[in-house]
């Protein structure tokens, strides 16, 4: 087991184990919406981008509004009016369609925050997304909250006026700003133009910023898949005739409310500075980034300074058996792989070179190169690219030891990620489990190989469908297999004695999939437990080496 | 995902309807509800503002001839004013008791800049008297003084402001 079993991501067990719980609570959210959506299309799983959709339809609505707006002080109020009245429901629609979906983008991001937190995804490569995420939230917050003052109705006014005393607060003497607002003179036409300059600069900022914080990732899923989109849409839409969001009556420097209307998405601040008090929802503010910033700081701190240095595994490239083909490249979740100029005598034009910051130690560039396969000579059994401690020669012995070792006519193999659930229980005299950093770790040639072996059923076992861990793991083995990507798992291996089963830590499929397996070995085969992975291959072209 | 798991696909899209319906219910709700209460129902507002710069802190004084020798050629002139200004202390009294005190300094790195105060007060609804007095000079004595009786309908604001060019507190009042 030792060979393929890498440490932890992290030095901390400790905050994994605490997390570990949350997880598996945030894993069973996810499956509850697989009842309702199809696993790829689940909205839980694509909160970032479905955020993102929310962004772009509130930046185009917001530039047609723009168009549609009196930007002074006495006609904001009246162009707002004007909209929502409109008979023919569009300037409803533009409204409700550039206020709920800035609504919904900060209830999203939020949610999405949330998630990749329980997922722990501040810590490894991933500290650069979370890092560059937490400047978003106040660029969101700002956009928010400046857009609900143009409208200039008693709502605007409200929360200008509570602004200005949450500003007072900071050690900035910012005590003027309410002085703009205090009556009607004092608001004039130039810090109205601040404000719309505020509100139309910081949303494309965040566009700008969005564009940074998905740098680092390989193919990143922006935009949701088109069902989720339309569905997201529509329910906007709807929602935007349904329960127009109007203007309030107009401000009026001399009257309060005693009971006001707000936005919670975007003017909770307001409530909250009062009931503590403004320097109170600063610190929370502050404490909350300080948060957000040390997750993905701290750790990567206490790994430079040397000492009690856990290095993580990294992909090491092996030049012998690179033939520059790029498909490690191609795979790579993070683009951690470059394809550089060869620095060997070989004819090959490239090869391929690892950015060791950027690995996340997935193994996935492993599974996809073409000397990562068993049927070699035994001296030639390195791999172009591959972890060290999970080295492909290291796991073909363990099949062929773990094979061998079984008992009985039904021998199954199960190759099981790690990150999904711990598939310990699953091992016994008939069954050999073996563990991997991510299912797309196995070359698909393995699951030949085994059979060859001897085993007569295979099962791949890993997070739920789109719910990888190293984010595209599912997505590589599903082609493979089905001969959609390479390297493809040849077409003469059977296809009813494998199940690839996504079921995250619900170990019981997996055993049902074993389980089936062995009932299937007599007579016909039963395929309940996996739809796409026995797919049949329509095309195979396996090449086994350089 | 086990096929044997997935529900009917009619019930599959009521639950995608029902997952959309929750989805806009929390956005639409929270775009303008519950209302957040910042008076009781019987409560007006006082806001005292004001931002105002003060007599310095020290009268301009001749400089002696001495001193003038003793200075760069180029700053010798003839008077010696420091720019510090005093501070600025206000109170604000409603029938006959206190409703808010300050003592605020000068902003500005050398004091030399205008004392600015926000303040946002609630108080009953109704009839009162107000009193505001404001000191300005290095003595620290009460030099403007403004009465008023207002009567303050539940939710209307009165504004005190401090115009030093009007001839000091203003007091104006929305209906
Ligand atoms: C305007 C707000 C935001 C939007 C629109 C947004 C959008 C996205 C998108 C589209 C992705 C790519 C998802 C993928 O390809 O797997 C992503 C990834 C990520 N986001 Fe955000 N994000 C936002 C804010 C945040 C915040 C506030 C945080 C946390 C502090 C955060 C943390 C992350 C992390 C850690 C990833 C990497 C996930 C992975 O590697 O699997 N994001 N985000
Ligand atoms: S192990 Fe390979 S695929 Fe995974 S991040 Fe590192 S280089 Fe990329
Ligand atoms: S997949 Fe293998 S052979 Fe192809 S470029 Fe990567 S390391 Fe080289």
């Amino acid at each position: 087991m030792a060979a393929t079993s890498f440490p932890p991501p992290t030095p901390s067990l400790s905050v994994l184990s605490a997390l570990s719980t949350l997880r598996r609570g945030e894993e069973r959210l996810s499956g509850t919406f697989d009842h309702a959506f199809d696993p790829a299309d689940n909205p839980w799983r694509h909160l970032g981008a479905l955020a993102f959709l929310c962004l772009v339809v509130a930046v185009a609505s917001g530039a047609i509004a723009y168009a549609l707006y009196d930007t002074s002080v006495s006609g904001a109020y009246q162009s707002g009016l004007r909209l929502q009245n409109d008979p023919t429901m569009l300037g409803r629609l533009l409204r409700g369609l550039h206020r709920y979906s800035a609504d919904a983008l900060a209830l999203l991001t939020v949610l999405h925050l949330l998630r990749e937190a329980v997922r722990g995804h501040y810590r490894g490569v991933r500290w650069f997304s979370w890092l560059t995420g937490a400047p978003l939230v106040w660029l969101l917050w700002i956009a928010g909250l400046t857009g609900l003052w143009l409208l200039w109705d008693s709502r605007a006014l409200y929360s200008v006026t509570a602004t200005a005393e949450l500003l007072q607060a900071l050690p900035l003497a910012p005590d003027l700003l309410a002085r703009n607002v205090l009556t009607a003179d004092a608001l004039n036409d130039r810090f109205f133009s601040l404000i719309m300059f505020i509100h139309i600069g910081v949303p494309l900022f965040l566009l700008a910023a969005m564009w940074v914080h998905v740098q680092r990732l390989s193919r990143p899923r922006l935009w949701p898949p088109r069902s989720l989109a339309i569905g997201c849409l529509v329910t906007l839409s709807l929602l935007s005739i349904a329960m127009p969001a109007e203007s309030l009556g107009p401000a009026d420097t001399g009257h309060v409310s005693a009971s006001q209307s707000i936005d919670w998405f975007y003017q909770f601040p307001h409530p909250l500075a009062d009931i503590a008090s403004a320097t109170a929802a600063w610190l929370l503010a502050f404490a909350f980034t300080a948060l957000v910033i040390a997750l993905a700081v701290l750790p990567r701190m206490r790994r430079s300074s040397a000492k009690g240095n856990v290095s993580l595994p990294v992909a090491q490239v092996n030049l012998a058996n690179c033939n520059g083909c790029s498909r490690c490249a191609v795979d790579c979740p993070f683009g951690a792989v470059e394809m550089i100029a060869r620095t060997d005598q070989r004819r090959h034009p490239r090869q391929a070179s690892v950015i060791a910051d950027l690995c996340a130690g997935c193994g996935i560039c492993a599974g996809a190169c073409p000397s990562s396969t068993p049927f070699r000579r035994i001296e030639d059994m390195v791999s172009g690219i591959e972890m060290p401690g999970a080295s492909i020669a290291s796991l073909r012995e363990e099949l062929k030891r773990g094979l061998a070792s079984l008992d009985g006519p039904d021998r199954v193999v199960v190759f099981a990620c790690r990150n999904a659930a711990d598939h310990a229980a699953l091992r016994n005299t008939s069954t050999l489990l073996m563990r991997l950093e991510c299912a797309a770790m196995l070359p698909p040639s393995f699951i030949e190989f085994a059979g060859r072996l001897g085993a007569t059923g295979t099962v791949i076992a890993g997070c739920r469908e789109g719910d990888c861990e190293y984010r595209l793991g599912d997505q590589w083995v599903q082609q493979r297999l089905s001969g959609a990507h390479e390297p493809h798992l040849r077409a003469v291996v059977s296809r009813d004695r494998l199940h690839v089963i996504w079921s995250g830590q619900d170990i019981a499929q997996v055993q049902a999939a074993v389980a089936s397996l062995r009932g299937g070995m007599s007579g016909k085969s039963s395929n309940q437990a996996s739809d796409k992975g026995t797919e049949r291959v329509t095309h195979s072209s396996e090449a086994h080496h350089d | 995902m086990a096929d044997s798991a997935k529900l009917p696909t009619p019930l599959r899209y009521l639950l995608q309807l029902l997952a959309y319906a929750a989805f806009a219910a929390v956005i639409g709700f929270f775009s303008a509800k519950p209302a957040y209460r910042q008076l009781a129902d019987n409560e007006a507002v006082v806001k005292l503002s004001f931002s105002h710069s003060a007599q310095l802190r020290q009268p301009c004084r001749e400089r002696s001839a001495e001193e003038l020798a003793k200075l760069a050629p180029n700053m010798r002139s003839k008077q010696d004013c420091p720019r510090e200004r005093s501070r600025v202390a206000v109170e604000l009294d409603m029938d006959g008791k206190s409703l808010y005190r300050i003592d605020t300094p000068p902003s500005g790195l050398h004091d030399d800049g205008a004392a600015t105060v926000y303040r946002r007060l609630a108080i009953p609804a109704g009839p009162h008297r107000f009193r505001a007095r404001l000191a300005d000079g290095p003595d620290g004595k009460f030099n403007y003084h403004h009465e008023a009786d207002v009567d303050l309908a539940p939710g209307q604001v009165l504004i005190v402001d401090f115009l030093s060019g009007s001839g000091g507190f203003v007091f104006t009042h929305g209906r």
